[in-house]
């Protein structure tokens, strides 16, 4: 019998379906995966079922009643919880106040501080979820955000899990984790349904998949019997066919970015360095561990923290002390891991969006004054481009989803021939033909002479990818390998920070 | 289509509940409600000078309160227009008295000038503070209020003071400093023709101009707009500069067009109610000219109200904040709806 039965709902959005006649049965003590294009209704569907929406119609039944949720307190006293696929964590409390906020237990109104934070330390180790209670949240990585979020469903006693694209901050090793733990709370007969864009985590890990496609419903199926192509096939409602990458190899000029003895702070008052060189067409790919100071390098090489000591040299210029305006202006581009922080303005149209670069390398501005239509052909042409899935060129960026949001990005990141590209998980809550898509566009950006520097926890993607191979660990190069028949191992040991004698070159 | 409706039977209940918020306190104060009803219309209505006056009223609401919806716009919470509304009057009066023998065309554009100028600078501090040192613009905002006050009140009794009377006040500025009347016996000056060219240009900036565009985004994701290469501080201290300059143009346009020489309290606190104007009129320079009529109309009528009814004129605080707190209801109500996507 299921616990969970969705029948039939039905939302629009300013009279367009983001869910249409969407059934959904979940069963007691199983994974349940939820797969879909961007922009297919998933984050709306589960919105609804944890009340944040109300539907239009349909019926949601639980343990066999009939529930109406008005707000998402009253499907967290029916033991529902949900992670949302951005994260929503008050970054100055602690890993206790966040879990506990807005809760009453004995002794109220006097919190008593010390027991709530043995039960969550109790609460997280029995998880193995390691997390300290009495942390600040703004100093977490992304991936002990995620355990942070997922304890306070735990601490809430939920018996439903959603977790809307989890996995897709997470390495794989971390990932791995995760799926362990949803085991642990399934043989405790929780029902967990998890949204994702990787396949091969429905197959390993998950019993059953609902399958949407523009707001639809396509099927449940059991995961045993069905194969990669198959759901990928039920998910794009065509086949997917792999693009061949041509690989041929460039003539490499001089390094266009040179980071010498580059020192960056960390945080927790580390110091991390490094010694690159990247040089024109070419990808370089930073492999390692979330947390081993790429965020800190990143942000420094775009001047938003001051660096340490050493040099950053682009085209012969030294820009070590420039201002980010100024090295946008060199020709950087920047994707951030966090675009809803840093990368948009959520209340403004995605024209506007599209606008934010430095003044001088925009097309719409003429003079002091902006060239409205200018902006608007340009909004048009790119949401074409990269097949943007929206309400018109003036919705605000909040309403769309995820996925669509990150292209967003990536295609303002791209106008106007940047030099250098600096790329922090490009494809970060990405549906497979969408991460394909940037792919190809990041190869072509290659072709076109734009040198990109990846970093992502996802090994595949650099692997895909790059052209060297840089590992980092605790703030610091381990080794940098060209990218031909690499030995996965070696890269593994690096990462762990072991230097292998019998493997240097 | 469903939303527009909405909308309008939404604000049918604010305005309701607003005149049952004034009627109940009307009755509460023991006048008669038909004729504090016919004294309050007929003070607005009642004659073209009545009329005329509403129009005199709202001059410096409007000016003040473009200033503030600058701020609003670009996340710099400017509560300071009335410190930067006085220190341009300050500086037209010391202007016009250093230089008296300018004519009109020299003498007009440079108080306009000095005013905005004076006005600009006195928001330049918490607007440079904030860039630099991220402290809130908010309670500096404030405070500066009462520095400039005061500060009006040392100068009219020391250095700008008329030395022919007794009083705390300026001598008369020459005639050359003074704006144009447009339709005498009113009092209406062309500090109102000023006020609504700005409407246009605080329009062009806002939501025409690139910076304008950088102003709001960085109102909306500071740090966003950081790592995108849009200076930062740069708009917030521009964003201060244009609305303490508006702020201080109301100033300016207080002595020019209507007092001629400065004296204590020249504003009834204008740029307090201008954060209303401001509010009510969505911070959009074309609903800043309804919302500051609208606002001067109340406060004319209620005068009329109490000369005739005697109505205290404190009622129409009473009921422009009444009016304020329905407002926000509703708005409230409707982000949650459009949340909601309904
Ligand atoms: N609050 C909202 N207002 C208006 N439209 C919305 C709102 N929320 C979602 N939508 C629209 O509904 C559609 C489905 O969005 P949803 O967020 O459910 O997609 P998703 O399947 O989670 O995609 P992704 O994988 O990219 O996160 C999108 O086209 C989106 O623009
Ligand atoms: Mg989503």
């Amino acid at each position: 019998m299921p616990v969970l039965e969705m029948k039939d709902i039905c939302k629009s959005f300013f009279g367009t379906y983001a869910n249409r006649d969407v059934c959904l049965e979940v069963r007691e003590g199983e994974i349940h995966a939820l797969l879909g294009e961007n922009g297919a209704g998933k984050t709306t569907l589960m919105n609804i079922l944890y009340g944040m929406y109300q539907k239009d119609a349909g019926s949601i039944t639980i343990d066999g009643h009939e529930i109406v949720f008005k707000s998402p307190k009253d499907a967290i006293a029916r033991q529902i919880g949900m992670v949302h696929q951005h994260f929503t964590l008050v970054p100055t409390l602690t890993v206790q106040q966040n879990i506990t906020l807005g809760l009453r237990d004995s002794g109220y109104p006097f919190s008593r501080e010390r027991a709530r934070c043995e039960h969550i330390d109790r609460l997280s180790d029995s998880y193995g979820l390691k997390t300290h209670s009495r942390a600040l949240v703004k100093n977490l990585s992304v991936g002990e955000m995620q355990r942070v979020e997922i304890l306070k469903l735990l601490y809430r006693k939920a018996k439903i899990l959603i977790l809307d694209e989890p996995t897709a901050v997470l390495t794989p090793q971390e990932s791995d984790h995760l799926f362990a733990m949803f085991k642990q709370l399934k043989a405790e007969g929780c029902s967990i349904i998890v949204i994702t864009h990787h396949i091969q985590e429905v197959l390993d890990h998950c019993d059953r998949v609902t399958v949407l496609r523009d707001g639809c419903s396509i099927s449940t199926v059991e995961t045993k019997g069905i194969d990669a192509k198959q759901l990928s096939t039920m998910m794009i409602g065509r086949e997917l066919v792999p693009v061949a990458r041509e690989r041929q190899n460039h003539h490499m000029d001089a390094p266009v970015l040179e980071l010498v003895d580059f020192g960056f702070k960390r945080n927790g008052g580390k110091v991390g360095s490094v010694n690159l060189s990247l040089r024109q067409s070419e990808i370089l790919g930073i492999a390692g561990v979330d947390g081993n100071g790429q965020k800190e390098l990143l942000e420094t090489l775009m001047g938003l923290r001051d660096h340490e000591k050493g040099k950053m040299v682009c085209c012969q210029q030294d820009i070590s002390n420039a201002s980010t305006a100024e090295r946008r202006l060199v020709g950087i581009g920047y994707i951030s891991d966090d675009r809803h922080r840093d990368s948009l303005v959520l209340d403004m149209g995605i024209a506007e969006n599209l606008m934010l670069r430095p003044a001088r390398s925009t097309a719409a501005t003429q003079g002091h004054m902006v060239n409205k239509q200018c902006m608007l052909e340009q909004a048009t042409r790119i949401v074409k481009e990269f097949s943007i899935k929206s309400h018109g060129l003036q919705e605000p960026m909040r309403f769309l989803s995820g996925g669509n949001q990150q292209k967003l990005v990536l295609a303002r990141e791209f106008i106007g021939s940047p030099k250098i590209i600096i790329a922090f998980q490009p494809t970060r809550g990405l549906d497979i033909g969408a991460t394909e898509f940037v792919h190809n566009q990041l190869l072509a950006m290659r072709s076109a002479g734009c040198a990109t520097l990846l970093v992502s926890t996802n090994l595949e993607e650099i692997l895909l990818l790059s052209d060297r191979i840089a590992v980092i660990h605790e703030g610091s190069i381990m080794d940098t390998i060209e990218n031909k028949a690499v030995d996965i191992t070696r890269i593994g040991l690096l990462m762990a920070g072991v230097r292998t004698e019998g493997a240097a070159r | 289509m469903k939303r527009r409706d909405d909308e309008w039977v939404s604000l049918l209940i604010v305005i309701g509940a607003t005149l049952l918020v004034a009627f109940g306190l009307i009755a509460l104060v023991g006048s008669n409600l038909m004729v504090a009803v016919s004294s309050f219309l007929r003070g607005i209505f009642g004659s073209s000078y009545a009329m005329s006056e509403v129009l005199v009223r709202a001059t410096p609401l409007m000016l003040a309160a473009l200033g503030v919806s600058i701020g609003f716009k670009t996340g710099f919470t400017n509560l300071g227009a009335e410190g930067q509304l006085y220190m341009g009057a300050i500086a037209i009066t010391a202007t016009a008295l250093v230089f008296p023998g300018l004519p009109p065309i020299v003498m007009i554009p440079l108080v306009i000038l000095v005013g905005f100028a004076a006005g600009g600078a006195w928001a330049l501090v918490p607007g440079f503070l904030k860039a630099r040192f991220s402290i809130s613009e908010v309670i500096m905002t404030i405070m500066l209020n009462y520095v400039a006050i005061n500060l009006v009140g040392i100068l009219v009794r020391t250095g700008l003071k008329d030395p022919a009377y007794p009083y705390p006040m300026s001598p008369i500025l020459p005639e050359s400093a003074n704006f144009m009347q447009l339709l005498p016996p009113t009092r209406i000056h062309a500090g109102l023709v000023m006020a609504l060219l700005m409407v246009i240009a605080v329009h062009l900036l806002v939501f025409r101009s690139r910076l304008g565009f950088e102003m709001r985004a960085v109102g909306l994701n500071g740090r966003a707009c950081h790592c995108s290469g849009i200076q930062v501080n740069r708009a917030t201290i521009l964003s201060a500069i244009a609305g303490g300059g508006l702020a201080g143009l109301a100033g300016v346009s207080e002595i020019a067009g209507l007092h001629h020489r400065l004296i204590e309290g020249i504003s009834p606190g204008f740029g307090y109610v201008a954060i209303i104007v401001a509010l009510l009129g969505k911070n959009h320079p074309f609903g800043i000219v309804f919302a500051s009529i609208g606002i001067a109309a109340l406060q004319i009528g209620s005068m009329a109200m109490q000369r005739t009814a005697g109505v205290p004129t404190s009622i129409a605080s009473i009921v422009m904040g009444a009016l304020i707190l329905f407002l926000v209801i509703r708005d409230s109500r409707q982000s949650i709806a459009i949340l909601e996507g309904v």
